[in-house]
């Protein structure tokens, strides 16, 4: 394993000598948008589990945000958590809420004062992809496209403002024309957090030959 | 036996979850969580046990007049008894496991398989505080309302339809019912629903929280299991009350003087 500089990084992950060869390294640099491609579904479970459960598997090396994991304490954790979301390509969303109310949960449930104008800034973020909005919030996830699944993940995910975004590759299921703005999610995020890191996952295939 | 074992460990640590973490309920999302639950497990089924409270009341007044000869004070006797100590908490929360129970389980179960409660851990927000707390307080709450609806409508429609059906008078039944009637016989059912309420959130939620599997197939399962063992725990739970206030329990089998 390297014992280069955590400095600067925005996403590290080094497995463990041992590891299975589909654990490839990952050294992102902070600011960007950045693809990683072909990551393979073991990498990509490895990846999340460390960085957003904080269950790195053993021995492998985790940098989030310049910081090591591993030489954190709990508090020091949580607040790195906090500056990191994960967009996945299904948006993530809870059947039960509609689309409104998934886009608010983790506002309303983190910082419930930050509420107040939160509308006309979803309407912002939404109205360069979506044509009715009002419509699209009305729906429950059942009811939304796969982009629009997406779209409402997107939304909530820039809500948060985090300064690191790691994000699925838009499902295969999308037409062109919706992979396109999917596409430019990167984009759209950098216009708003300068400073943040955008880093898009791109599925591979493992060795045994399934989809990643 | 492990398993058991593993079950109650499980339902107890989610209820121990419950009680230390009441306070996420000031929370706007989680408070709305409350809302819901309270209105699907007592509001939207209240109109289902109007008849059937009052029914049963009709039943036992009719049954004690007729059947036995007896006169009005004694029947009325029997319908505080039954109505207001044992059978209004037992019917509400029949009730609460047939509906809510299982309709908590099932979406629980269905939320875990679909990767729902991984996406809320990804959000930062803990499923138990979001899910199991709501639901847990918001059915005991919603059991105990449901409980005095039953026991009003049990007492007030059978006396009232008894009076149409049987020679009984409404006001002499009434009367009796006032006179008898004693603060601590409701207080006794509200503790008693409370608690069956609770019993019946947990399990629901800890069957649905953890489906035997991760396949569709689990989430039939784990409503099954939270149905059957809520009916059991409410049938032990009115056993320890029974043994607590009346100082016997299964037909005299335990007694508190032993």
């Amino acid at each position: 394993m390297s014992t280069a500089p955590a400095d600067g990084i925005a996403l590290g992950y080094e497995p463990a000598d041992d590891a299975p060869r589909r654990e490839e390294r990952i050294w992102i640099p902070a600011g960007g948008c950045h693809v990683v491609p072909a990551v393979s579904a073991a990498l990509k479970a490895a990846l999340l589990s460390a960085v957003l459960d904080f269950r790195p598997r053993r021995d492998a090396r985790v940098v989030v945000l310049g910081a090591e994991l591993e030489a954190l304490d709990a508090r020091a954790r949580a607040a790195v958590r906090a500056q990191v979301a994960f967009l996945p390509a299904g948006g993530g969303l809870i059947s039960h809420l509609n689309a409104w109310e998934n886009i608010a949960l983790p506002l309303s449930y983190h910082a419930p004062r930050q509420m107040q104008g939160v509308a006309p800034r979803v309407y912002a973020l939404l109205e360069p992809f979506a044509g009715d909005v009002r419509a699209l919030l009305a729906k429950l996830p059942e009811e939304l496209s796969p982009f629009e699944k997406m779209l409402a993940g997107y939304a909530r995910m820039m809500l948060g403002a985090p300064r690191l975004v790691l994000a699925e590759a838009p499902p295969r299921s999308l037409g062109p024309a919706e992979r396109r703005q999917a596409d430019e999610f990167g984009a759209a995020y950098l216009a708003r957090c300068p400073q943040g890191t955008f880093v898009r996952l791109e599925d591979g295939h493992d060795e045994a030959g399934e989809a990643g | 036996m492990i398993g058991v074992y593993r079950e109650l460990e499980g339902s107890m640590r989610l209820a121990a979850h419950v009680l230390r973490r009441f306070w996420v309920l000031k929370l706007p999302p989680v408070a709305e969580e409350f809302v819901r639950q309270v209105w699907f497990t007592g509001a939207s089924a209240t109109a289902g046990i109007v008849v059937r409270g009052a029914l049963v009341g009709t039943l036992i007044i009719a049954y004690v007049i007729e059947v036995l000869d007896a006169d009005a004070a004694l029947a009325v006797r029997i319908l505080l008894w039954v109505v207001l100590r044992e059978i209004g908490p037992l019917i509400a929360a029949v009730l609460v496991i047939q509906r809510s129970g299982t309709a908590v389980a099932t979406e629980l179960a269905l939320m875990k398989i679909s990767g729902e409660l991984a996406s809320l851990r990804q959000l930062r927000i803990d499923p138990l505080d979001y899910l199991a707390v709501p639901r847990v307080v918001g059915i005991a709450l919603a059991n105990t309302a449901l409980t005095v609806y039953v026991q009003f409508i049990a007492v007030g429609g059978g006396m009232l339809l008894s009076a149409l059906t049987i020679h009984v008078s409404f006001f002499e039944m009434a009367g009796s019912f006032f006179e008898l009637a004693s603060p601590l016989d409701l207080l006794y059912a509200v503790g008693k629903s409370l608690l069956f309420g609770a019993a019946i959130g947990v399990i629901a939620c800890y069957y649905g929280l953890n489906p035997p599997g991760n396949s569709i197939n689990a989430v039939p399962k784990a409503a099954i299991s939270a149905v059957t063992q809520a009916t059991l725990a409410v049938m032990l739970l009115n056993v320890v009350f029974a043994y607590l206030v009346y100082g016997s329990a299964l037909f005299g089998l335990f007694t508190a003087s032993q």
